[in-house]
């Protein structure tokens, strides 16, 4: 018998072996798939609730955070922790995560997910899969601060839509973003250029840098859509809610509004015109932003106002970065009014239902949303949060800070935001498209029709749940 | 005995058919991945698939790949190692050129710098403004180079891609090959060239006959490379290329599950990969046995 096998063997034990590692690959593929059935929400164990504990944190308990170790790193929550377990005798667990989708996947799955996590960055869970195991997070924003006041009162206009779907206050937002263009105030005043306010105004100052032998704008190939949000801010400025409402909505015609249209072709203009730095579709993001904060090679770039965290180490000396709010068509028949910004609270936090300590999870968070923690976020992150009051007027001697202070005050109000590219996941494939319009090789027809194919396709997939934009 | 073989039998049932047949289900559920898989779609997801025009687009430059990259892999890293064994001085001993000891280890260094690395510092050879190809070529004075997006264009991102990996796993399978050669009796070749055979002749008609069983071993290893290639493509073109020209399957697969939480749908994907990947070796050997396996491994014994 073991004659027979050693010579029967050589080669089907060869072929075999070989059909096997071929499937080790497409096995690891597979496998990270696997899941386990997730269980009843976990018993909470609670303390009595009080006034310095209203959610009835159980004392020496831990408190699991899992927070996306992104831009703003996780200090920040650890200083909250401190601040937190000051008063509480609680134990928090904060790890960091550059890839959260991946790293808690099988926590959800498995039923034993952390107590609060930063559902932030490039891998972050899509919310239409998870919103019903979350926490509604009201008693967190009725509760008292840590100073003794409601924190529903210390909060920014507008802050919790973004965390909102439909009626639940799924996550809370802790940073507040302005979005807009941003410039070098020094290189401008040099050359005695003006920040220009609308479309005509900048492709004008597109043939001045052109003299200087600079371009007026700059791209990465992983940001590409960056354009696609200064667009859609545009677009919104010019036409109102029409315009929001048919793109958050997805409605069959949405790319094809006049206010959109009007964008698309003074952007083609400018790609035409060579006013874009030619090689984006090729080049990494940060690198090309480095053209910009560093190299000085073209004068704007929009982009939300991590901006300035983001390239810190890379930004030439004397820079002094502000922002504007974005470029019009046409101000006189704009709609919305003139100071009209598009700024939204990121960074979602979330308390899954079934944590191990609930109660723990919105704790942590009601500590970060204390003065001293929003204060000491705000100063070591150059970066609003969402609790008024915390950045003075010398934004800690940010001239970037400064100018979104400057804008959250022009535009009082009048906030507007749009998110249906990232609550449908959309971002990826418009890159594609994008890329191709910013290198010339799509004019606007195909650059509209591209992106309405990929509207179309979400709005009538009867698979994907949407949630309507009022 | 039962020990012997039902232990590894059970590892192998739990940790690999297992976790197949659980993707096999899962791909006929629309599950999204954060709660108990739920929502039985019978083969729904595999219809959606294949009229999705980005898998599709996916599929067809896996194909490309598999096609190109251990075609090339395999001529360039024989040649190689013919030239390093059997293809030096044409009188005296049979042997190879002179230093190859030195040429096999340099050109073994790309295979020890992990896939990631290799394509994130060709990503900046390739960057347009300030990479070193385009430095290098503007230098020569092709300034038509002066910002070329080597990766970002369709013309030439595929192919830019396709030269790293090769460049990468060249090194790997010349040396696999010259360990082959050093196996055959060197009698043979010397037999060869009393008969006149030169060196292009002796290379295909002696040594890849020869080592054929190396060959079909290493073309399907590349092959499974290609299938996957999931770590060079994300570092050089996480986006997926211009016009999604370099995009994979495996990527598409991350892409649906992680940001899009299409878990049965990527399951499909995840399965689909795994039967292209064995018709691929399968493939391999049909065409292994149709070219004459056989009668060179009756020569042989």
């Amino acid at each position: 018998m073991s004659e027979q096998f050693g010579t029967v063997g050589r080669r089907t034990l060869l072929r075999g072996s070989l059909v096997a590692a071929a499937m080790v690959p497409v096995g690891g593929a597979l496998a990270s798939c696997a899941g386990s059935g997730a269980g009843p929400a976990a018993p909470q164990e609670t303390g009595e609730a009080t006034d310095n504990n209203p959610f009835g944190v159980p004392e020496g308990s831990t408190v699991d955070a899992v927070i996306f170790n992104g831009g703003y790193g996780v200090d920040y929550v650890e200083f909250a922790a401190e601040v937190m377990g000051a008063s509480m005798g609680v134990t928090p667990k904060i790890s960091p995560s550059t890839a959260i989708a991946q790293e808690l996947q099988p926590r959800f799955a498995g039923g034993n997910p952390p107590d609060l996590i930063d559902n932030s960055g490039a891998q972050q869970i899509g919310f239409n899969a998870i919103l019903d195991q979350l926490e509604d997070l009201t008693d967190v924003i009725d509760a008292n601060n840590y100073e003794g006041t409601p924190i529903r009162d210390t909060l920014y206009e507008g802050v919790l839509a973004p965390g909102t779907f439909g009626d639940k206050l799924a996550a809370i937002n802790y940073v507040l973003t302005v979005y807009g263009v941003w410039y070098s105030a020094s290189l401008f005043e040099e050359n005695g250029w003006t920040v220009p306010t609308t479309w005509d105004e900048a492709l004008e100052l597109g043939a001045k840098a052109k003299e200087k032998d600079k371009y007026l704008f700059v791209w990465g190939k992983e940001a590409a859509t960056y354009y696609q949000t200064m667009a859609i801010e545009s677009a919104i400025m010019q036409g109102g809610d029409e315009v929001r409402l048919a793109l958050e909505n997805l409605q069959p015609d949405c790319w094809s509004k006049p206010a959109v249209q009007d964008v698309f072709t003074k952007m083609a203009e400018a790609v035409e015109k060579g006013y874009f730095a030619p090689g984006g579709a090729g080049t990494q993001f940060t690198a090309a932003q480095a053209q910009w904060s560093n190299d000085q090679e073209a004068l704007l770039y929009p982009s939300g106002a991590w901006i300035e965290n983001e390239m810190k180490s890379q930004t030439a000396e004397g820079f002094e970065m502000k922002g504007f709010r974005g470029l019009v068509v046409d101000p006189a028949t704009a709609v919305l009014p003139a100071g009209a910004l598009h700024s939204t609270a990121g960074e979602p936090y979330i308390v899954p239902s079934q944590a191990a300590n609930v109660a723990g999870g919105k704790e942590l968070l009601r500590a970060m949303l204390s003065k001293e923690a929003a204060t000491n976020f705000a100063k070591e992150k150059l970066a609003p949060t969402i609790v008024q009051g915390t950045v003075p007027e010398d934004g800690f001697g940010s001239t970037a800070l400064q100018s979104q202070t400057e804008m959250l005050n022009a535009a009082g109000t009048d906030v507007f935001t749009f998110n249906f590219v990232s609550t449908y996941g959309m971002n990826a494939d418009m890159l594609t498209v994008w890329n191709s319009f910013l290198d010339g090789s799509f004019g606007v027809d195909e650059l509209t029709s591209r992106l309405q194919e990929l509207t179309d396709a979400v709005a009538n997939d009867d698979s994907v749940e949407k949630i309507e934009v009022q | 005995m039962a020990v012997f073989l039902g232990l590894p039998l059970l590892i192998y049932v739990g940790l690999v058919l297992w976790p197949f047949g659980q993707a096999f289900y899962y791909s006929l559920t629309a599950w999204s991945g954060f709660s108990p898989p739920k929502g039985f779609v019978g083969l729904d997801n595999y219809a959606r698939i294949f009229s999705d025009a980005t898998f599709l687009r996916a599929m067809r430059n896996n194909v490309i790949l598999v096609v190109v990259v251990p075609l090339v892999t395999i001529v360039l890293s024989l040649a190689l190692a013919s030239v390093l064994t059997v293809s030096g001085s044409s009188t005296g001993e049979v042997r190879g050129l002179r230093g190859s000891s030195l040429y096999r280890v340099v050109s073994f260094f790309p295979y020890a710098v992990p896939a990631i690395v290799i394509g994130l510092i060709w990503g900046m050879v390739y960057n347009p403004r300030g990479g070193l190809l385009n430095g290098f070529l503007t230098a020569l004075g092709f300034d038509a180079f002066a910002a070329f997006p080597w990766l970002g264009d369709t013309d030439t991102a595929m192919g830019a891609t396709i030269f790293v990996m090769v460049w990468a796993m060249v090194g790997f399978y010349m040396v696999l090959f010259v360990a082959a050669i050093r196996g055959v009796d060197k009698e043979v070749f010397e037999a060869a060239r009393l008969d006149g055979a030169g060196r292009f002749r002796t290379a295909v008609t002696i040594t890849v006959p020869l080592i054929r069983d190396n060959v079909q071993t290493a073309y399907i290893y590349l092959g499974i490379a290609a299938l996957d290639a999931f770590v060079f493509m994300q570092a050089m073109n996480p986006t997926g290329g211009p016009d999604n020209s370099t995009l994979v399957m495996a990527q598409e697969l991350f892409r649906t599950a992680f940001t899009q939480n299409r878990w049965g749908e990527a399951s499909a994907m995840g399965v689909v990969l795994a039967l292209v990947t064995l018709a691929f070796a399968a493939l391999v050997f049909v065409v292994n046995r149709l070219t004459g396996a056989e009668k060179d491994e009756g020569k042989r014994t």
